[in-house]
């Protein structure tokens, strides 16, 4: 069969697609495909930075504008991936720098990055636009100045939840005069205060501004100021929301949100004061995306928010909302898609408020478009969890955090394995599960037999025996990523699924019961993985091989074992010099 | 249950056939282990049992990584910012932990081994001896406790940070000062 298409026209049919996942398919056709789909691809997205080398991917993709790197495992965010593990972004950046001139887009996830790799990137893309970092850590201010010094054409900078080295707030100010193509700044992750006059002069010449997210040290007597320059704004996330009461600030506020028409999302929020609420009720009509849960406020203020904002579809919450807000917002917010619940007082057992099972069956009951759930509470039901599954079969995530490690039904005592079995059962297309209470293998089995479209799982404190790791390795088609901590898995369902881990991108086991013998012959006979025992213990060398290991890391990959290990990770069975 | 490995050697494997893309199972290789289809009686003995619940100075939150908050949210919650209210009358932080004018007199409480901490209501005790039998029941779900609890310390946190043992002073001026509550093992 001959091409009846020139390359240019199935090159501009490729233009069209967007996903990972078509583009992956499209390269896999026949090669004259492979090629020109190498050629067009703009955006690359690396899930975890080990399993593929820079080199590789700037060879295979040479005119990439947007590349996207994860480093450490999502359990890191917990503090359970040791100081020192590794996710460096610099060789990455050095690589992209020759390789991609003109690259436009980094956006880095749970990475090391230093203030040398920012200023790289600052000196090396001449048409650089965009900066994410989320999660990252290993810079300071220096390298944010860096950042707005040289890069003419930044559009984005969002810093989302990363540990900076504050050396002070004097980096904003590096911005030059001429620079006026701001559309997104998130400085809210920052303590440090910044030059108000500064921020204020930055904000007035960037007429493309559409997100700006402060930090807490902004006062909010200042807020007034920067809203009257930026009505334009379509997310804010406020400084400090604190303040003596006084009526001025209170009417300038008024009137500075009221300007704004095409605000959407709120966030900040930051040591809240009742009084000055009202302010943005106007507003309240208008939002999709309100994250309240920095706002230490109570149940009736948090009640009359939520009862206004009828086109509400993400709410993030302090567990202050208690069941009450929750109905209320059940009954007001009909196009909610997402709910997060984020506990107050997490490490004392008694509740500090009446937050219980029934706000989140209210919410499955009366917001038809619920599709996302992020819920910590102090007890939970089967019953209730059945009752959720059934009002919301559309459920895609549900992440169920019940405080206390191996916490039973409430009302029976029994393991909530039946309560979580209803979920995916019930919720076709889950895509990511996050499980906690008392479970035995049993919730397993039912995970095994119905998430057939569960894209991501985490596990802790649950299961009996190597049958629950088992049946989710065997039955999980679609399984990418599973994460487990603190439960009785072992050696046996891990070799019996071996195959399973190469389709999948990575699998986390801590304080589990994994052999250092079985860890080595899993990488001496899958080549396609590297299995790294992360275990800070001393005398590792004089432990028993069927001891278990304190942490597993296992991944696909085609870049081979690493080689920027700290002293306490091993890559198993690759290479002996390093364990015996 | 004996492992059964059911390797082949490297030469003699077949040609797994080729997976499409990133989805779905390969079926053709063996596998390095088979499973056997008898469910498991005994649970895994060699369970890692490390310290993945010290404490940190007495005051630590317990279980390492749990509950699973990202740490830069951890890190606003450890700085006690979250139990502070602001009160709109007096513009004031009011630490309810500390205030004896509230008719309930919360103090929390952490026992060494327990990841989870519990809170008491000082108020609601006159002695020592009652608020010693109380704490030690409270915990005996999660740990053992001999019934004189001869094997663990009281230590209380004095407003001014530090750690003492209780008992010297009456118990009306110890509830004034008292700020939190450790059981700790000896």
């Amino acid at each position: 069969m001959a091409y009846s298409f020139p390359e240019e026209v199935l090159e501009h049919v490729f233009s069209f697609l967007s996903s990972e996942k078509d583009r992956n398919a499209v390269s896999l056709v026949c090669k004259s495909w492979y090629e020109m789909e190498r050629w067009c691809r703009r955006r690359i997205f690396v899930g975890n930075c080990y399993a593929v080398n820079p080199k590789i991917m700037i060879r295979r993709f040479p005119e990439v504008k947007s590349v996207e790197l994860k480093g450490k495992p999502h359990f890191a965010d917990f503090n359970l991936v040791p100081e020192g593990w590794g996710g460096y972004a610099y060789p990455w950046i050095v690589e992209i720098a020759r390789g991609y001139p003109w690259l436009e887009e980094i956006r880095l996830k749970r990475m090391v990055v230093t203030d040398e790799s920012l200023e790289l990137i600052s000196k090396s893309f001449k048409n650089f636009k965009v900066l994410v970092l989320s999660s990252c850590e290993g810079f300071s201010t220096d390298g944010l100045a860096a950042i707005a010094a040289n890069c003419r054409n930044l559009r984005v900078l969002e810093l989302r939840e990363c540990e900076v080295e504050d050396l002070s707030g004097h980096w904003l100010s590096h911005f030059p005069d001429s620079f006026t193509s701001l559309e997104s700044l998130n400085m809210g992750c920052l303590n440090s205060e910044v030059s108000f006059s500064a921020l204020e002069r930055l904000v007035a010449r960037s007429p493309n501004l559409k997100t700006l997210r402060l930090n807490r040290a902004v006062p909010l007597e200042k807020l007034p100021t920067l809203l009257q320059l930026a009505p334009q704004l379509v997310e804010l996330g406020t400084g400090s929301y604190s303040a003596e009461i006084r009526s001025d600030l209170c009417s300038s506020l008024l009137e500075a949100f009221s300007r704004c028409k095409n605000l959407k999302g709120l966030s900040g929020f930051w040591d809240v004061v009742p009084a000055y609420l009202p302010a943005f009720y106007s507003m309240c009509p208008r939002l999709t995306f309100l994250n309240l849960s920095y706002a230490t406020t109570q149940s009736p203020d948090l009640t009359k928010i939520v009862s206004q904002c009828h086109n509400l579809q993400r709410l993030w919450v302090l567990d202050y909302i208690e069941d009450t807000g929750l109905n209320a917002l059940s009954m007001s917010c009909k196009d909610l898609q997402e709910l997060r619940v984020f506990p107050s007082d997490p490490f004392v057992a008694d509740a500090n408020v009446l937050l219980t099972e029934q706000g989140l069956v209210s919410v499955s009951e009366g917001c038809p478009k619920l599709q996302s759930v992020l819920y910590f509470c102090r007890q939970f039901s089967n019953s209730a969890l059945t009752t959720i599954a059934k009002n919301r079969p559309n459920l895609t995530t549900f992440r169920l955090c019940i405080l206390e490690p191996r916490a039973p039904d409430y009302l029976t005592f029994e393991p909530l394995d039946s309560g979580f079995g209803s979920i995916v059962q019930h919720c076709k297309n889950l895509r990511r599960l996050s499980l906690s209470g008392l479970l035995t293998d049993r919730v397993f089995q039912h995970i095994g037999t119905h998430a057939k479209k569960l894209d991501m799982l985490s596990i802790a404190f649950a299961g009996d025996s190597d049958l629950g790791l088992h049946y989710v390795l065997s039955g999980c088609e679609s399984l990418r990523k599973l994460e487990i901590r603190d439960c009785p898995f072992g050696d046996k369902a891990l070799l019996a699924n071996a195959d399973k881990l190469e389709t999948m991108r990575s699998l986390w086991m801590s304080s589990c019961a994994v052999s250092f013998g079985a860890c080595k012959v899993l990488g001496q006979k899958m080549p396609g993985l590297n299995v790294e025992v992360i275990d800070e213990r001393e005398n590792l060398d004089s432990i028993p091989h069927n001891s278990p290991v304190e942490k597993l890391y296992i991944y696909r990959t085609v870049a081979g074992e690493r080689f920027d290990m700290p002293h306490f990770v091993r890559t198993m069975g690759k290479d002996n010099r390093r364990f015996k | 249950m004996e492992l059964e490995l059911t390797l082949s050697p490297p030469n003699q494997r077949r040609q797994p056939t080729k997976k499409s893309g990133h989805g779905g199972n390969t079926v053709t290789k063996s596998p390095l282990l088979s499973w056997s289809q008898e469910e498991d009686d005994e649970p895994n003995k060699t369970f890692f049992t490390g310290d993945y619940q010290q404490d940190l100075d007495g005051e630590g939150q317990g279980l390492n990584g749990w509950p699973p908050l990202h740490s830069w949210r951890r890190r606003l919650i450890e700085g006690e910012w979250f139990n502070e209210r602001v009160d709109e009358e007096e513009g004031d932080n009011m630490n309810e932990v500390n205030n004896i004018y509230n008719e309930s007199l919360f103090v929390k409480v952490k026992m060494d081994g327990v990841g989870i901490a519990r809170k008491i209501d000082l108020n609601a005790f006159h002695s020592y001896q009652m608020l010693t039998t109380t704490l030690l029941h409270m915990f005996d779900k999660y740990v053992e406790i001999d019934e004189d609890g001869a094997s663990y310390t009281l230590m209380y946190q004095h407003k001014d940070g530090h750690w003492l043992l209780p008992g010297d002073l009456p118990w009306e001026m110890f509830i004034g000062t008292v700020q939190r509550i450790r059981v700790a093992r000896n």
